[in-house]
Protein backbone atom coordinates (compact mmCIF):
# COMPACT_ATOMS: atom_id res chain seq x y z
CA UNK A 1 0.00 0.00 0.00
CA UNK A 2 1.75 3.20 -1.24
CA UNK A 3 2.73 6.34 1.31
CA UNK A 4 2.09 9.24 -1.04
CA UNK A 5 3.31 12.59 -0.26
CA UNK A 6 1.59 15.53 -2.31
CA UNK A 7 3.12 19.27 -2.39
CA UNK A 8 0.92 21.99 -2.87
CA UNK A 9 1.09 25.76 -2.50
CA UNK A 10 -1.22 28.56 -1.32
CA UNK A 11 -1.34 31.14 -3.56
CA UNK A 12 -3.24 34.41 -4.40
CA UNK A 13 -6.37 34.23 -6.51
CA UNK A 14 -5.99 35.67 -9.75
CA UNK A 15 -9.15 36.76 -10.56
CA UNK A 16 -9.29 38.93 -7.65
CA UNK A 17 -6.41 41.38 -8.07
CA UNK A 18 -6.52 44.04 -9.96
CA UNK A 19 -4.56 46.56 -12.07
CA UNK A 20 -3.80 50.41 -10.89
CA UNK A 21 -4.60 52.05 -13.72
CA UNK A 22 -2.62 55.17 -12.56
CA UNK A 23 0.90 53.05 -12.07
CA UNK A 24 -0.10 49.61 -13.67
CA UNK A 25 1.05 48.13 -10.09
CA UNK A 26 -1.02 44.85 -8.63
CA UNK A 27 -3.76 45.34 -6.10
CA UNK A 28 -4.13 41.69 -4.21
CA UNK A 29 -6.02 43.87 -1.32
CA UNK A 30 -9.45 41.89 -2.06
CA UNK A 31 -7.13 38.31 -3.40
CA UNK A 32 -8.31 35.62 -0.87
CA UNK A 33 -5.99 32.88 -0.75
CA UNK A 34 -6.65 29.42 -2.21
CA UNK A 35 -4.34 26.15 -3.06
CA UNK A 36 -2.99 26.62 -6.48
CA UNK A 37 -5.89 24.97 -9.22
CA UNK A 38 -3.40 21.89 -10.54
CA UNK A 39 -2.19 21.38 -6.82
CA UNK A 40 -6.11 20.72 -6.26
CA UNK A 41 -5.81 18.21 -9.04
CA UNK A 42 -2.85 16.60 -7.28
CA UNK A 43 -4.44 16.25 -3.95
CA UNK A 44 -7.44 14.46 -5.62
CA UNK A 45 -5.12 12.14 -7.62
CA UNK A 46 -3.58 10.97 -4.33
CA UNK A 47 -6.74 10.74 -2.49
CA UNK A 48 -8.27 8.75 -5.50
CA UNK A 49 -5.56 6.03 -5.42
CA UNK A 50 -5.62 5.55 -2.12
CA UNK A 51 -9.00 4.91 -1.98
CA UNK A 52 -8.15 2.20 -4.51
CA UNK A 53 -5.27 0.89 -3.44
CA UNK A 54 -5.05 1.27 0.36
CA UNK A 55 -2.16 3.45 2.21
CA UNK A 56 -1.78 7.12 3.02
CA UNK A 57 -1.65 10.22 1.68
CA UNK A 58 0.82 13.10 3.25
CA UNK A 59 0.73 16.89 2.53
CA UNK A 60 3.41 19.27 2.37
CA UNK A 61 3.96 23.03 1.70
CA UNK A 62 5.78 26.15 1.96
CA UNK A 63 4.54 29.75 2.12
CA UNK A 64 4.24 32.71 4.41
CA UNK A 65 3.04 32.28 8.00
CA UNK A 66 -0.56 32.88 5.75
CA UNK A 67 -0.06 29.22 4.56
CA UNK A 68 -1.84 28.31 8.12
CA UNK A 69 -4.97 29.28 6.42
CA UNK A 70 -5.04 26.53 4.21
CA UNK A 71 -4.81 23.33 6.34
CA UNK A 72 -7.89 22.94 7.06
CA UNK A 73 -9.40 22.71 3.29
CA UNK A 74 -6.45 20.97 2.05
CA UNK A 75 -7.48 17.99 4.87
CA UNK A 76 -11.16 18.21 3.81
CA UNK A 77 -10.05 16.85 0.28
CA UNK A 78 -8.54 13.78 1.65
CA UNK A 79 -4.75 13.91 3.05
CA UNK A 80 -4.63 12.15 6.55
CA UNK A 81 -1.97 14.66 7.53
CA UNK A 82 -0.52 18.56 6.44
CA UNK A 83 3.09 18.99 7.23
CA UNK A 84 3.40 23.02 6.41
CA UNK A 85 6.10 25.50 6.47
CA UNK A 86 5.25 28.98 7.37
CA UNK A 87 8.44 31.39 6.54
CA UNK A 88 8.76 34.89 5.81
CA UNK A 89 11.53 34.17 3.65
CA UNK A 90 8.93 32.40 0.99
CA UNK A 91 7.78 35.92 0.26
CA UNK A 92 10.78 36.13 -2.32
CA UNK A 93 11.24 32.53 -2.48
CA UNK A 94 12.43 31.57 -6.09
CA UNK A 95 11.75 27.66 -7.06
CA UNK A 96 15.61 27.12 -6.52
CA UNK A 97 14.91 28.16 -3.03
CA UNK A 98 11.11 26.34 -2.95
CA UNK A 99 12.35 22.77 -3.51
CA UNK A 100 15.39 22.92 -1.90
CA UNK A 101 12.86 23.54 1.33
CA UNK A 102 10.64 20.99 -0.19
CA UNK A 103 13.59 18.85 -0.14
CA UNK A 104 14.65 18.86 2.61
CA UNK A 105 11.34 18.21 4.59
CA UNK A 106 10.96 15.23 2.74
CA UNK A 107 14.09 14.10 3.59
CA UNK A 108 12.49 15.13 7.30
CA UNK A 109 9.47 13.33 6.75
CA UNK A 110 9.93 10.64 4.25
CA UNK A 111 10.65 8.41 2.54
CA UNK A 112 7.56 8.25 0.65
CA UNK A 113 6.30 5.83 -2.22
CA UNK A 114 5.27 8.67 -4.50
CA UNK A 115 5.51 12.35 -4.34
CA UNK A 116 2.94 14.10 -6.59
CA UNK A 117 2.67 18.29 -7.45
CA UNK A 118 0.72 19.81 -9.70
CA UNK A 119 2.38 20.38 -13.05
CA UNK A 120 2.57 24.00 -12.35
CA UNK A 121 1.27 26.85 -9.85
CA UNK A 122 -1.80 29.70 -10.76
CA UNK A 123 1.22 32.67 -9.69
CA UNK A 124 4.06 32.00 -11.45
CA UNK A 125 3.60 28.85 -13.24
CA UNK A 126 7.07 27.79 -13.22
CA UNK A 127 6.61 24.26 -13.66
CA UNK A 128 9.85 23.81 -12.07
CA UNK A 129 9.20 22.06 -8.42
CA UNK A 130 8.49 18.58 -9.51
CA UNK A 131 11.85 18.30 -11.38
CA UNK A 132 13.92 19.83 -9.14
CA UNK A 133 12.84 18.25 -6.40
CA UNK A 134 13.40 14.77 -7.96
CA UNK A 135 16.94 15.62 -9.06
CA UNK A 136 17.41 17.16 -5.19
CA UNK A 137 16.30 13.56 -4.08
CA UNK A 138 17.61 11.83 -6.57
CA UNK A 139 14.21 10.04 -7.74
CA UNK A 140 12.90 9.72 -11.14
CA UNK A 141 10.51 12.54 -12.51
CA UNK A 142 7.42 11.76 -14.68
CA UNK A 143 6.10 15.47 -15.79
CA UNK A 144 2.77 16.36 -17.15
CA UNK A 145 0.84 13.39 -16.20
CA UNK A 146 -2.61 12.86 -17.45
CA UNK A 147 -3.21 9.44 -15.96
CA UNK A 148 -1.27 7.05 -13.30
CA UNK A 149 -1.56 3.48 -12.95
CA UNK A 150 0.13 1.35 -10.80
CA UNK A 151 3.02 -1.25 -11.40
CA UNK A 152 3.91 -3.78 -9.58
CA UNK A 153 6.10 -2.17 -6.77
CA UNK A 154 6.38 0.83 -8.84
CA UNK A 155 4.32 3.52 -10.88
CA UNK A 156 2.99 3.90 -14.44
CA UNK A 157 1.92 7.12 -15.92
CA UNK A 158 0.51 8.47 -19.25
CA UNK A 159 2.62 11.96 -20.34
CA UNK A 160 0.82 14.14 -22.22
CA UNK A 161 3.75 16.42 -23.99
CA UNK A 162 3.31 18.90 -27.23
CA UNK A 163 2.87 16.23 -29.34
CA UNK A 164 2.73 13.20 -28.56
CA UNK A 165 1.66 10.86 -25.15
CA UNK A 166 3.38 8.32 -24.01
CA UNK A 167 3.88 5.65 -20.31
CA UNK A 168 6.56 6.05 -18.17
CA UNK A 169 7.22 3.43 -15.92
CA UNK A 170 9.02 3.77 -12.71
CA UNK A 171 10.49 0.42 -10.43
CA UNK A 172 10.43 2.22 -7.13
CA UNK A 173 9.70 5.52 -5.94
CA UNK A 174 9.19 8.73 -8.11
CA UNK A 175 8.28 12.12 -8.30
CA UNK A 176 5.20 13.14 -10.59
CA UNK A 177 3.50 16.27 -11.63
CA UNK A 178 0.03 15.98 -13.28
CA UNK A 179 -2.14 18.32 -15.39
CA UNK A 180 -5.15 19.63 -14.82
CA UNK A 181 -7.22 17.14 -16.85
CA UNK A 182 -6.33 14.19 -14.72
CA UNK A 183 -9.14 14.37 -12.51
CA UNK A 184 -12.20 16.66 -11.51
CA UNK A 185 -11.76 17.85 -7.59
CA UNK A 186 -14.32 16.77 -5.54
CA UNK A 187 -16.19 19.87 -3.66
CA UNK A 188 -15.83 18.26 -0.06
CA UNK A 189 -19.16 17.31 1.74
CA UNK A 190 -19.77 18.69 4.97
CA UNK A 191 -18.94 15.45 6.54
CA UNK A 192 -15.32 15.60 5.33
CA UNK A 193 -15.41 19.35 6.27
CA UNK A 194 -16.11 18.38 9.57
CA UNK A 195 -13.98 15.12 9.61
CA UNK A 196 -10.82 17.58 8.42
CA UNK A 197 -10.92 19.33 11.92
CA UNK A 198 -10.09 15.95 13.54
CA UNK A 199 -7.05 15.30 11.79
CA UNK A 200 -3.24 15.99 12.68
CA UNK A 201 -1.35 18.80 11.24
CA UNK A 202 2.26 19.11 11.54
CA UNK A 203 4.38 22.61 11.58
CA UNK A 204 7.46 22.33 10.15
CA UNK A 205 10.33 25.06 11.31
CA UNK A 206 12.50 25.72 8.29
CA UNK A 207 15.46 26.65 11.04
CA UNK A 208 14.92 22.54 11.62
CA UNK A 209 15.74 21.62 7.84
CA UNK A 210 19.72 21.95 8.00
CA UNK A 211 19.41 24.49 4.95
CA UNK A 212 22.38 26.65 4.30
CA UNK A 213 21.94 30.55 3.86
CA UNK A 214 22.79 29.61 0.17
CA UNK A 215 19.83 27.22 0.00
CA UNK A 216 17.39 29.81 1.33
CA UNK A 217 18.93 32.79 -1.43
CA UNK A 218 16.79 33.50 -4.53
CA UNK A 219 18.69 32.98 -7.75
CA UNK A 220 15.81 34.73 -9.67
CA UNK A 221 14.95 38.26 -8.12
CA UNK A 222 11.83 40.00 -9.06
CA UNK A 223 12.66 43.64 -10.11
CA UNK A 224 9.48 44.63 -11.47
CA UNK A 225 5.86 43.62 -11.89
CA UNK A 226 3.56 45.77 -14.39
CA UNK A 227 -0.06 44.87 -14.71
CA UNK A 228 -0.45 44.03 -18.46
CA UNK A 229 -3.43 46.68 -19.92
CA UNK A 230 -5.77 46.18 -22.87
CA UNK A 231 -6.86 49.21 -24.13
CA UNK A 232 -10.37 48.33 -25.80
CA UNK A 233 -13.58 50.31 -27.14
CA UNK A 234 -15.62 48.59 -24.62
CA UNK A 235 -18.67 49.45 -26.80
CA UNK A 236 -21.19 47.41 -25.15
CA UNK A 237 -25.14 46.93 -26.41
CA UNK A 238 -27.23 45.48 -23.38
CA UNK A 239 -30.53 47.48 -23.43
CA UNK A 240 -33.39 46.96 -25.82
CA UNK A 241 -34.26 43.60 -27.44
CA UNK A 242 -31.75 41.19 -28.99
CA UNK A 243 -32.45 41.92 -32.80
CA UNK A 244 -32.04 45.73 -32.21
CA UNK A 245 -28.51 44.84 -30.16
CA UNK A 246 -27.54 42.87 -32.72
CA UNK A 247 -28.36 45.06 -35.44
CA UNK A 248 -26.14 47.62 -33.51
CA UNK A 249 -23.26 45.47 -33.09
CA UNK A 250 -23.45 44.31 -36.89
CA UNK A 251 -23.23 47.62 -37.79
CA UNK A 252 -19.84 48.29 -35.53
CA UNK A 253 -18.46 45.47 -36.91
CA UNK A 254 -19.14 46.47 -40.54
CA UNK A 255 -17.91 50.06 -40.14
CA UNK A 256 -14.44 48.72 -38.73
CA UNK A 257 -14.32 45.88 -41.90
CA UNK A 258 -14.85 43.18 -40.31
CA UNK A 259 -17.57 41.40 -42.07
CA UNK B 1 36.20 27.76 -20.60
CA UNK B 2 32.74 30.06 -19.26
CA UNK B 3 30.08 30.26 -21.94
CA UNK B 4 26.46 30.48 -23.08
CA UNK B 5 25.32 27.21 -23.93
CA UNK B 6 22.05 25.91 -25.96
CA UNK B 7 20.19 22.68 -25.75
CA UNK B 8 16.91 21.76 -26.95
CA UNK B 9 16.06 17.76 -27.70
CA UNK B 10 14.35 20.15 -30.74
CA UNK B 11 17.04 20.67 -33.52
CA UNK B 12 14.70 23.44 -34.77
CA UNK B 13 14.31 25.36 -31.27
CA UNK B 14 17.98 24.72 -30.84
CA UNK B 15 18.48 26.82 -34.30
CA UNK B 16 16.24 29.46 -32.93
CA UNK B 17 18.19 29.56 -29.65
CA UNK B 18 20.93 30.52 -31.10
CA UNK B 19 19.98 33.54 -32.19
CA UNK B 20 19.26 34.79 -28.58
CA UNK B 21 22.95 32.92 -28.16
CA UNK B 22 24.39 35.32 -30.18
CA UNK B 23 22.81 38.39 -29.39
CA UNK B 24 23.93 37.73 -26.12
CA UNK B 25 27.58 36.76 -26.80
CA UNK B 26 27.57 40.23 -28.57
CA UNK B 27 27.08 41.32 -24.45
CA UNK B 28 28.77 39.34 -22.57
CA UNK B 29 31.58 38.29 -25.27
CA UNK B 30 31.71 34.32 -23.96
CA UNK B 31 31.93 32.01 -26.86
CA UNK B 32 28.65 30.26 -27.61
CA UNK B 33 27.90 26.13 -27.52
CA UNK B 34 25.84 23.77 -28.24
CA UNK B 35 24.84 20.84 -26.84
CA UNK B 36 23.26 17.84 -28.66
CA UNK B 37 22.26 14.24 -28.83
CA UNK B 38 21.92 14.62 -32.78
CA UNK B 39 25.12 14.13 -33.71
CA UNK B 40 24.23 14.70 -37.20
CA UNK B 41 23.13 18.91 -36.79
CA UNK B 42 26.78 19.87 -35.83
CA UNK B 43 27.92 21.11 -39.02
CA UNK B 44 24.39 23.10 -39.06
CA UNK B 45 24.80 24.27 -35.86
CA UNK B 46 27.84 25.83 -36.37
CA UNK B 47 26.98 27.70 -39.74
CA UNK B 48 24.39 29.29 -37.66
CA UNK B 49 26.53 30.47 -35.17
CA UNK B 50 28.16 27.95 -32.87
CA UNK B 51 31.63 27.64 -31.83
CA UNK B 52 31.30 24.40 -30.07
CA UNK B 53 29.41 21.81 -30.25
CA UNK B 54 29.20 19.01 -27.40
CA UNK B 55 27.63 15.43 -29.05
CA UNK B 56 26.09 13.30 -26.63
CA UNK B 57 26.87 9.76 -27.18
CA UNK B 58 23.17 8.80 -26.58
CA UNK B 59 21.43 8.67 -29.90
CA UNK B 60 17.65 7.53 -29.63
CA UNK B 61 17.85 8.29 -25.55
CA UNK B 62 14.72 9.61 -23.79
CA UNK B 63 15.21 13.35 -23.54
CA UNK B 64 14.37 13.84 -19.81
CA UNK B 65 16.67 10.86 -18.89
CA UNK B 66 19.92 13.13 -20.20
CA UNK B 67 19.51 15.87 -17.63
CA UNK B 68 22.55 15.27 -15.65
CA UNK B 69 24.13 14.45 -18.60
CA UNK B 70 23.28 18.28 -19.55
CA UNK B 71 24.33 19.37 -16.33
CA UNK B 72 27.32 17.54 -16.12
CA UNK B 73 28.48 19.34 -19.59
CA UNK B 74 27.27 23.08 -18.68
CA UNK B 75 29.05 22.07 -14.66
CA UNK B 76 32.16 21.53 -16.10
CA UNK B 77 32.24 24.06 -19.23
CA UNK B 78 31.37 26.37 -16.50
CA UNK B 79 28.20 27.68 -18.42
CA UNK B 80 27.13 31.25 -17.84
CA UNK B 81 24.03 30.96 -19.35
CA UNK B 82 22.23 27.39 -20.17
CA UNK B 83 19.78 28.68 -22.53
CA UNK B 84 17.09 25.26 -22.83
CA UNK B 85 13.67 25.31 -25.75
CA UNK B 86 10.87 25.70 -23.63
CA UNK B 87 9.47 22.76 -24.73
CA UNK B 88 7.84 20.35 -22.08
CA UNK B 89 10.30 17.94 -22.21
CA UNK B 90 12.65 20.72 -22.24
CA UNK B 91 11.33 22.28 -18.98
CA UNK B 92 11.41 19.20 -17.24
CA UNK B 93 14.84 18.62 -18.22
CA UNK B 94 15.96 22.58 -17.74
CA UNK B 95 14.44 22.06 -13.85
CA UNK B 96 16.67 19.03 -12.97
CA UNK B 97 19.59 20.94 -14.57
CA UNK B 98 18.77 23.88 -12.50
CA UNK B 99 18.57 22.09 -9.36
CA UNK B 100 21.88 19.85 -10.18
CA UNK B 101 23.65 23.11 -10.89
CA UNK B 102 22.09 25.07 -7.52
CA UNK B 103 20.88 27.33 -10.23
CA UNK B 104 17.91 30.04 -11.24
CA UNK B 105 15.76 28.88 -14.05
CA UNK B 106 13.55 31.20 -15.44
CA UNK B 107 10.80 29.57 -17.01
CA UNK B 108 9.03 30.94 -20.46
CA UNK B 109 11.18 34.23 -21.07
CA UNK B 110 9.93 36.56 -23.81
CA UNK B 111 13.09 38.39 -23.99
CA UNK B 112 16.30 38.08 -22.28
CA UNK B 113 19.81 40.52 -22.38
CA UNK B 114 22.75 40.80 -20.11
CA UNK B 115 23.31 43.88 -17.96
CA UNK B 116 25.14 45.01 -14.74
CA UNK B 117 26.44 41.79 -14.28
CA UNK B 118 23.42 39.47 -14.01
CA UNK B 119 20.89 38.48 -16.57
CA UNK B 120 17.12 40.18 -17.28
CA UNK B 121 14.56 38.35 -17.97
CA UNK B 122 10.93 39.10 -19.25
CA UNK B 123 8.01 37.08 -18.29
CA UNK B 124 4.07 36.33 -17.69
CA UNK B 125 3.04 36.33 -14.03
CA UNK B 126 -0.58 35.17 -12.73
CA UNK B 127 -1.53 33.63 -16.33
CA UNK B 128 -0.51 36.75 -18.17
CA UNK B 129 -2.60 39.16 -15.79
CA UNK B 130 1.20 40.97 -15.32
CA UNK B 131 4.64 41.27 -17.00
CA UNK B 132 7.48 40.36 -14.26
CA UNK B 133 10.97 41.47 -14.78
CA UNK B 134 13.93 39.28 -12.62
CA UNK B 135 17.38 39.02 -12.81
CA UNK B 136 19.03 35.97 -12.38
CA UNK B 137 22.60 35.40 -10.92
CA UNK B 138 24.96 33.46 -13.04
CA UNK B 139 24.87 30.55 -14.00
CA UNK B 140 21.64 31.30 -15.03
CA UNK B 141 19.12 28.53 -17.22
CA UNK B 142 16.45 30.41 -18.99
CA UNK B 143 13.64 28.54 -20.42
CA UNK B 144 12.17 30.19 -24.06
CA UNK B 145 9.17 29.36 -26.03
CA UNK B 146 9.73 27.79 -29.08
CA UNK B 147 9.34 30.76 -32.09
CA UNK B 148 10.47 32.90 -29.20
CA UNK B 149 13.26 33.52 -32.23
CA UNK B 150 13.76 33.30 -35.22
CA UNK B 151 17.02 31.24 -36.55
CA UNK B 152 20.51 33.43 -37.61
CA UNK B 153 21.62 33.57 -41.08
CA UNK B 154 23.66 30.44 -41.73
CA UNK B 155 27.17 31.46 -43.21
CA UNK B 156 29.33 28.49 -44.15
CA UNK B 157 32.57 30.79 -43.46
CA UNK B 158 32.17 29.98 -39.66
CA UNK B 159 34.39 26.99 -38.35
CA UNK B 160 33.59 24.97 -34.96
CA UNK B 161 34.67 22.34 -32.87
CA UNK B 162 32.56 19.24 -32.29
CA UNK B 163 33.90 17.09 -28.94
CA UNK B 164 32.38 13.95 -28.41
CA UNK B 165 30.79 13.46 -24.59
CA UNK B 166 30.32 9.74 -23.16
CA UNK B 167 26.47 9.99 -21.85
CA UNK B 168 24.97 7.35 -19.71
CA UNK B 169 21.11 8.32 -19.99
CA UNK B 170 19.38 7.89 -16.78
CA UNK B 171 17.52 4.16 -16.97
CA UNK B 172 15.13 4.29 -14.07
CA UNK B 173 12.27 5.24 -16.14
CA UNK B 174 11.12 3.08 -19.16
CA UNK B 175 9.01 4.72 -21.64
CA UNK B 176 6.46 2.70 -23.93
CA UNK B 177 3.14 3.24 -26.00
CA UNK B 178 4.30 6.71 -27.71
CA UNK B 179 1.11 8.02 -29.48
CA UNK B 180 1.23 11.48 -31.55
CA UNK B 181 -1.36 13.50 -30.84
CA UNK B 182 -4.17 13.75 -33.70
CA UNK B 183 -4.04 16.71 -35.60
CA UNK B 184 -6.13 17.62 -38.05
CA UNK B 185 -4.72 20.12 -39.33
CA UNK B 186 -6.19 23.12 -38.49
CA UNK B 187 -4.16 26.02 -37.26
CA UNK B 188 -6.47 28.57 -35.72
CA UNK B 189 -3.42 30.64 -34.92
CA UNK B 190 -3.35 31.52 -38.83
CA UNK B 191 -6.73 32.68 -38.87
CA UNK B 192 -7.94 36.22 -39.52
CA UNK B 193 -11.60 35.63 -37.79
CA UNK B 194 -12.08 33.47 -35.16
CA UNK B 195 -15.57 32.28 -33.55
CA UNK B 196 -14.60 31.13 -30.35
CA UNK B 197 -17.12 28.78 -27.67
CA UNK B 198 -17.59 28.53 -24.02
CA UNK B 199 -18.86 26.95 -20.88
CA UNK B 200 -22.24 29.00 -21.85
CA UNK B 201 -23.02 25.94 -24.76
CA UNK B 202 -25.27 23.45 -23.21
CA UNK B 203 -24.63 20.40 -25.26
CA UNK B 204 -22.17 19.78 -27.86
CA UNK B 205 -24.79 20.09 -30.63
CA UNK B 206 -25.33 23.42 -29.97
CA UNK B 207 -21.62 24.74 -31.46
CA UNK B 208 -23.61 24.36 -34.83
CA UNK B 209 -25.01 27.76 -33.73
CA UNK B 210 -21.61 28.68 -33.93
CA UNK B 211 -20.26 27.33 -36.81
CA UNK B 212 -23.21 28.63 -38.72
CA UNK B 213 -21.90 32.20 -37.55
CA UNK B 214 -17.96 31.27 -38.61
CA UNK B 215 -19.28 30.44 -41.96
CA UNK B 216 -20.94 33.24 -42.68
CA UNK B 217 -18.44 35.86 -41.63
CA UNK B 218 -15.30 33.31 -43.18
CA UNK B 219 -14.24 32.50 -39.54
CA UNK B 220 -12.54 29.34 -37.90
CA UNK B 221 -14.16 27.73 -34.89
CA UNK B 222 -11.69 27.69 -31.08
CA UNK B 223 -12.95 27.73 -27.73
CA UNK B 224 -11.69 27.54 -24.14
CA UNK B 225 -9.59 25.08 -21.69
CA UNK B 226 -13.28 23.88 -20.39
CA UNK B 227 -14.68 22.96 -23.79
CA UNK B 228 -11.36 21.01 -25.23
CA UNK B 229 -10.31 19.56 -21.91
CA UNK B 230 -13.22 19.24 -19.86
CA UNK B 231 -16.03 18.81 -22.57
CA UNK B 232 -14.36 16.79 -25.22
CA UNK B 233 -16.02 18.51 -27.62
CA UNK B 234 -13.41 19.99 -29.56
CA UNK B 235 -9.58 19.10 -30.62
CA UNK B 236 -7.04 20.33 -27.87
CA UNK B 237 -5.58 22.25 -30.54
CA UNK B 238 -8.31 24.68 -31.25
CA UNK B 239 -8.31 25.78 -27.38
CA UNK B 240 -6.92 29.43 -26.82
CA UNK B 241 -4.96 30.67 -23.03
CA UNK B 242 -2.26 30.38 -21.04
CA UNK B 243 -1.47 26.71 -21.87
CA UNK B 244 -3.34 26.22 -25.21
CA UNK B 245 -3.12 28.64 -28.39
CA UNK B 246 -2.26 32.05 -28.88
CA UNK B 247 -3.99 34.04 -31.29
CA UNK B 248 -4.26 36.95 -32.68
CA UNK B 249 -6.76 37.42 -35.26
CA UNK B 250 -8.20 40.29 -36.86
CA UNK B 251 -11.97 39.50 -35.08
CA UNK B 252 -12.30 37.25 -32.18
CA UNK B 253 -15.58 36.61 -31.19
CA UNK B 254 -16.07 35.27 -28.40
CA UNK B 255 -19.69 33.42 -27.36
CA UNK B 256 -20.51 32.25 -23.55
CA UNK B 257 -16.64 32.75 -22.49
CA UNK B 258 -16.52 34.56 -19.05
CA UNK B 259 -13.04 35.93 -19.92
CA UNK B 260 -10.77 34.51 -17.26
CA UNK B 261 -7.60 35.75 -17.71
CA UNK B 262 -6.12 32.40 -18.46
CA UNK B 263 -8.41 32.98 -21.30
CA UNK B 264 -7.34 36.62 -22.51
CA UNK B 265 -3.98 36.29 -22.42
CA UNK B 266 -3.86 34.05 -25.35
CA UNK B 267 -6.65 36.56 -27.24
CA UNK B 268 -5.20 40.03 -26.37
CA UNK B 269 -3.20 40.72 -29.64
CA UNK B 270 -6.63 40.38 -31.32
CA UNK B 271 -6.96 43.45 -33.19
CA UNK B 272 -10.53 43.32 -32.29
CA UNK B 273 -12.14 41.80 -29.70
CA UNK B 274 -15.96 41.06 -29.51
CA UNK B 275 -18.03 39.36 -27.35
CA UNK B 276 -21.51 37.68 -26.54
CA UNK B 277 -22.48 36.82 -23.36
CA UNK B 278 -25.67 37.02 -20.83
CA UNK B 279 -23.74 38.17 -17.77
CA UNK B 280 -23.15 41.71 -18.35
CA UNK B 281 -20.41 41.67 -15.61
CA UNK B 282 -18.64 38.86 -17.11
CA UNK B 283 -15.05 39.95 -17.39
CA UNK B 284 -14.87 39.17 -21.32
CA UNK B 285 -16.42 43.02 -21.76
CA UNK B 286 -13.77 44.57 -19.94
CA UNK B 287 -11.90 42.74 -22.89
CA UNK B 288 -13.56 43.95 -25.96
CA UNK B 289 -14.22 46.31 -28.31
CA UNK B 290 -18.04 45.55 -28.90
CA UNK B 291 -20.20 43.41 -27.49
CA UNK B 292 -23.52 42.23 -26.77
CA UNK B 293 -25.57 41.29 -23.83
CA UNK B 294 -27.69 38.61 -24.55
CA UNK B 295 -28.48 35.07 -23.93
CA UNK B 296 -26.69 33.70 -27.08
CA UNK B 297 -29.56 31.18 -28.39
CA UNK B 298 -31.54 34.13 -29.06
CA UNK B 299 -28.44 35.80 -29.84
CA UNK B 300 -26.32 33.91 -32.60
CA UNK B 301 -29.26 33.03 -35.44
CA UNK B 302 -29.67 36.78 -35.33
CA UNK B 303 -26.25 37.75 -35.58
CA UNK B 304 -26.02 34.71 -38.29
CA UNK B 305 -28.47 36.00 -40.49
CA UNK B 306 -27.56 40.01 -40.27
CA UNK B 307 -23.94 39.19 -41.42
CA UNK B 308 -25.26 37.38 -44.58
CA UNK B 309 -27.21 40.77 -45.25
Amino acid sequence: MPKILVCYKWVLDEQDIKINPSDLSLDSSRAKGKISDFDRNAIEEATQLVEKLGGTVDALTYGTPAVKQSLKDTLSRGPNKVFWIGDASAEKADAHVIANVLAAAIRKIGPYDLIICGEASSDSYNQQTAPRIAALLDLPAITYVEEIGASGNGVSATRKLNDCTEVATVQGPAVISVLGEINKPRVPSLKQVLAASKKPSEEIKIASLGLTPADLTPKVVCISVKGFVMSRKNVIYKDGDAAAKVAKFVASLKKEGLC
Amino acid sequence: MAGIFVFSEENAVARQLLTAGLELKAVMQLPLCVITANADQSDNFIRLGAEKVFVLQAPGAWPEGLAKVVADVAGREQASVLLVGGTLRGKDIAGKVAALLKAGLVSDAQKLKFANGSLETTRLLYAGLALCEDTVALPAVVTVPPHTFAEPAPSAARQGVVQAVEAAPDTRVTISNVHPIKSEGVDITTASKLVSVGRAFLRKEDLGLAEELAKAIGAEISCTRGVAEDYHWLPIERYIGISGQKVKPDLYLAVGISGQVQHIVGIRESKFIAAVNSDERAPIFEASDYGIVGDLYEVLPLLTKAVKH
